[in-house]
């Protein structure tokens, strides 16, 4: 705001200090208006994000570090003993290591895929519309059900798509060694509960690239393109700052959803064979709710938090800054 | 297909805050009984709801039968009843939410995961109830005690348990001179003959609750422990283990494909509905599944109670569903008498649950029993009870058995030794695992 | 010109197929891979049953006739009806509740540069890292406490929560584009800034506003645990819950309506999603002209 400068920093310096401005009543400049409008402006939000996530977290801190159970939820505090006893089970191990994979190798994949596909479809082209309604399908459509759909295409037995490449000879037939078992060897289940996350997925990747390249003025460009900017470096050096803001939230936000999201790999293997698809929030869920030892539970869900926390703050830091 | 159509639940609308609260708190022992007898409403009863929280019914017909009799039940005791049908797998979480709610149905019922040890608390306490029913039907499965008690008092009361038999392939044995199977080894060597010919078997060795009850059927027959009666002391690093996880390896190579890590509950009831399999080990919903769309398979599938092991132990482990009701239920009086209704009509329900429910009480063997008795091929799960066991075997399903069952240690335990696993590692690996569990909760 | 006319659309023509050969072959492994799981699961709706189970047989195709049977079983034989009608009015509300509170935080953190509000967004965005596994136990309590347990109404007051953080970030985003010149013209003109907001601001980036509203539906569709946790009653599920728990009954799996249910729900929202796209697309390109 030019208008209100420099009156409001003074006054923002007065309010610092906390001392007293001689010329108007710090609560009556301009400054202390925007900032009583602005809070208010966000009181709804912040209202109903703490109420209803906040204290439910600090809750769960809680949990996290008491001996609580399903039964007995007001336990005794123990400190950090759930995570100490979390780092010495190996399958903690084995769920930590494959939450990291799953979720840094889903989110290459959508970024990848996304941008790509954002491209394309910002090309004017016919049938675009009809297109692009198609593409978004994957991700409208109910979790738990799609996910059921998959379930049913990756069937050890009836598979179609095994069906289909087996006909294709690109694989064995069904009973032979080459007839793969999507959700059983070990490697391909995890890459299979990796793609229908990734199917899910790009579609809204794509989307919100789609809107940060569209939100990038042609006149830009076209000022590149005059330049003699090639295609990279009129995408590396023009495009991707502009549209890094929007890239970035986007990844963000959907790393995650990936870490906290159980839905695909609960329906899909629960977590097996043998710990090969488990993911820290089924077996959060399989000791905390289903085998009721809320505290070590908690303790296994939010094991991450602690290392994203500043990982986050960190980058979104850097944003801002890069904003402005 | 008449049986697997979903039965339509048939509920009255109900309004959020369309309840009478009259609660009929404090009734005695002795005039229940007396009701009882004489079959009148009692009056405290007449006016109030009664909310119930059921599984889904592997057997469809089931859920119609208890929906109506529930229905009954109510009319004749002026009680507005609903019933409501969940997943079985999705109860606890179920559970959780109403205990931190402080709210929710009266009546639940507990279906493989028991979580006594963890409510009983909360839970009301049904020893009068368990007494009524053990006078009047004779005494309660010493095995299910656990399921109900904790330190002697009754909070929850065993229904049903399901059995989960042999199922094998008559036509198939019988074409490689297997003709009466009746100990894993001859299980086995069927597979071994038939896999060739197409016809493997399959057992699950995965993250699902019949990878639990499976191979726990395999260490119990083969006179493994997994713990001591007392359910302080885990035993299971033994030699019958050890014979047992050799035994499920070779029984893989030999039997199986590589499909079974990926199978689920439900894919071993496909495997014999589709006709492949020779053999599977699963409850009496794949015997009914394929009797409805595969009925030249059905006719050729055959039940055995269980499979001995090489010291002619057998052990099935069955899964039992048992009747709690919270403290804060509205309706203490209500669920008490729903629970013993239930348990009188045991009958009918098993009747209607087409050989699927098996009694925890005495009299409810008595020879034939419905639905079993006059069945050529079910008539053998009548001496059901005398093989049955549960998990934790021989300690009791408490909290830690409970989780060493929900975090899936025993089926993981063979998965490994199936994929080539040195059986001594990996039980040190997995039996540590169990230790530290039980280390928790004793601490906990 | 018409020399010019006639002489230029032939070169013209054939780049323009070639370049539209191009983007087909780009999009082909996309559509393929998107789209076929969808074809599949609306053939398996449409399937007879034992249809599913045959190994022998192309399974593309109907074995057995078509039937309108498995759509029959979810509409009448299971609360199908409901949990639509439930689905819709439950985001609806959502949406618009995420909307009162989204689009005023998000100019806020957009325009006003307050002290702790890059804080404040930044704690609002970290929400998410708190799982609904853990969630749900705490929130119990709050939903019973407002007497709504059993009610899709428990939902509406829950689904905010992980609606609000994303939008307002989504907002912030799009209110940053606009410009300031409007802003400060229509200040000039002598709206207040709550006048400003109302009156240009927010005319201005209805595209956003309605991104924002079909990322509350399709967020609000995910939900399965809080659904599973606080509704129990048939007729107040919401679609996923229903179908997922009535329509699998452990070893039987009602592949053909489970299938139905999803599409149903599914393809309108895709349909509108594509609506507002394009009215969104437009709206950034026509603000940046401008």
């Amino acid at each position: 705001m030019a208008g209100s400068g420099s009156r409001g920093r003074s006054a923002r310096l007065a309010v610092a200090v906390g001392g007293r401005v001689g010329v108007v009543p710090w609560w009556r400049t301009p400054t202390a208006r925007r900032y009583l409008f602005g809070y208010t402006l966000l009181a709804p939000a912040v209202l109903y994000v703490s109420l209803l996530v906040g204290a439910p977290f600090l809750f769960s801190l809680y949990l996290a570090m008491s001996d609580a159970t399903v039964g007995d939820p007001v336990a005794q505090f123990v400190g950090l003993e759930n995570f100490r006893a979390a780092l010495e089970s190996t399958m903690f191990y084995v769920a930590l290591r494959n939450t990291l994979v799953f979720t840094i190798g889903a989110g290459i994949l959508k970024g990848l895929l996304g941008t790509t596909l954002a491209f394309l479809l910002l090309q004017p082209f016919t049938g675009r519309k009809v297109v692009r309604a198609l593409l978004v399908i994957p991700f409208t459509l109910p979790i738990a059900i799609s996910v059921l759909g998959w379930k049913w295409m990756f069937d050890s037995q009836f598979s179609v798509i095994n069906w289909a490449l087996s006909r294709l000879h690109l694989i064995g037939a069904w009973g032979s060694p080459d007839w793969p078992v999507w959700l059983g060897q070990p490697h391909l289940a995890l890459a299979s509960v990796m793609f229908v996350n990734v199917w899910r997925g790009f579609p809204f990747s794509a989307i919100v690239l789609l809107a940060g390249l569209t939100s990038v003025p042609p006149e830009v460009i076209d000022a590149a393109k005059v330049d003699g900017a090639s295609f990279m470096q009129r995408f590396s050096k023009v495009i991707v700052p502009m549209i890094a803001p929007i890239l970035f939230i986007g990844t963000a936000f959907d790393t995650v959803f990936t870490l906290s999201d159980l839905s695909i790999v609960y329906l899909l293997t629960n977590g097996g064979p043998d710990g090969a698809t488990e993911i820290l929030p089924t077996l959060a869920y399989n000791v905390g709710i289903r085998a009721g030892a809320l505290g070590r539970g908690a303790a296994i869900s939010l094991f991450l938090f602690p290392l994203l926390l500043p990982g986050m703050i960190v980058l979104l830091r850097t944003l801002r800054r890069r904003q402005d | 297909m008449s049986d697997s159509e979903t039965a339509p639940t048939d509920h009255a609308p109900v309004s959020r805050r369309g309840f009478l609260g009259v609660t009929g708190a404090g009734v005695a022992g002795a005039s229940l009984l007396d009701m009882l007898a004489a079959r009148q409403a009692p009056a405290q009863l007449k006016g109030t709801s009664l909310r119930i929280l059921t599984w889904s019914h592997f057997i469809p017909a089931y859920d119609a039968w208890l929906d109506d009799f529930a229905k009954k039940w109510g009319d004749q005791n002026g009680v507005r009843v609903r019933i409501d049908h969940i997943p079985h797998l999705e109860l606890p979480a179920r559970f959780a939410s109403e205990f931190a709610a402080g709210a929710g149905h009266d009546l639940m019922q507990m279906n493989g995961q028991i979580f006594t040890g963890q409510y009983y608390r909360h839970l009301m306490d049904l020893t009068d109830t368990a007494d009524t029913l053990e006078k009047k039907y004779g005494k309660w499965m010493e095995s299910s005690k656990s399921a109900g008690q904790v330190q002697g008092r009754w909070y929850a009361i065993p229904d049903f348990y399901i059995a989960i038999p042999m199922l094998w392939r008559k036509d198939l044995f019988d074409s490689v001179g297997v003709s009466n199977p009746q100990t894993w080894e001859d299980f086995r060597k069927a597979a071994r003959l038939l896999k060739p010919k197409g016809h493997p078997t399959g057992m699950q060795f995965s993250h699902c609750n019949d990878a639990n009850h499976n191979w726990r059927a395999l260490l119990y027959s083969f006179g493994a422990k997994e713990t001591d009666p007392s359910g302080q002391n885990i035993e299971l690093d033994s030699k019958e283990t050890r014979e047992a996880l050799r035994f499920a390896k070779a029984m893989f190579d030999e039997g199986m494909t590589a499909e079974v890590f990926s199978w689920d509950d439900a894919s071993d009831n496909r495997y014999l509905a589709s006709g492949v399999a020779c053999w599977i080990h699963d409850a009496i919903s794949a015997f009914r599944t394929t009797e409805d769309t595969n009925p030249a398979v059905f006719k050729n599938t055959y039940m055995l109670p269980e499979a001995a092991g090489p010291g002619g132990l057998r052990w099935n482990v069955g899964e039992p569903v048992i009747w709690a009701a919270w403290k804060f239920s509205k309706n203490p009086q209500g669920a008490k008498d729903f629970v013993v209704a239930i348990v009188d009509a045991q009958k009918e329900a098993m009747l209607a649950s087409r050989g699927y429910n098996m009694p925890f009480l005495r009299d409810h063997y008595k020879k034939p029993m419905p639905g079993l008795g006059n069945d050529a091929k079910l008539a053998v799960l009548q001496e059901q009870d005398k093989v049955t066991a549960f998990f934790g075997y021989p300690g009791p399903m408490s909290p830690p058995a409970q989780e060493v069952l929900t975090t899936f240690l025993i089926p993981d335990m063979f998965t490994r030794v199936a994929r080539g696993g040195p059986i001594e590692d990996v039980m040190k690996l997995f039996i540590g695992e169990m230790r530290r569990v039980y280390a928790k909760h004793k601490t906990g | 010109m018409a020399t010019a006319a006639v002489a230029v659309p032939r070169s013209h023509r054939a780049k323009e197929t070639r370049r539209h050969a191009l983007i087909y072959l780009g999009l082909a492994p996309f559509l393929i891979i998107a789209v076929f799981p969808i074809v599949w699961m609306a053939i398996t709706a449409l399937k007879q049953e034992p249809d599913l189970y045959r190994m022998d047989v192309v399974p593309f195709w109907f074995n057995l006739p078509p039937t309108w049977k498995n759509f029959d079983i979810l509409f009448n034989r299971t609360f199908y009806k409901d949990w639509i009608v439930n689905t819709m009015v439950i985001s609806v509300w959502v949406s618009a509740i995420t909307l009162v509170t989204a689009v005023p935080a998000g100019y806020a953190l957009a325009r006003l540069r307050l002290p702790f509000a890059e804080n404040l967004g930044i704690g609002i965005f970290l929400t998410y890292l708190v799982p609904a596994i853990i969630l749900f136990i705490p929130l119990a309590r709050v939903v019973s406490t407002l007497d709504l347990q059993d009610s899709w109404w428990a939902l509406v007051v829950v689904y905010p929560t992980f609606t609000i953080p994303f939008c307002t970030w989504l907002l912030m985003g799009f209110f940053k584009t606009v410009p300031l010149e409007i802003e400060e013209a229509a200040r000039v003109d002598g709206c207040g800034q709550l006048g400003a907001l109302w009156r240009v601001v927010l005319p201005v980036s209805w595209p956003g506003l309605t991104t924002a509203v079909i990322f509350s539906f399709t967020l609000s569709m995910q939900d399965f645990l809080y659904s599973l946790a606080f509704v129990s009653i048939s007729d107040q599920k919401p679609v996923p819950l229903g179908v997922a728990t009535e329509l699998i009954r452990g070893d039987v799996y009602f592949w053909g309506s489970l299938m139905a249910g999803a599409l149903l729900v599914g393809v309108p929202v895709a349909i509108l999603y594509n609506l507002f796209l394009d009215k969104f697309i437009s709206g950034i390109t026509g603000a940046a002209i401008k």
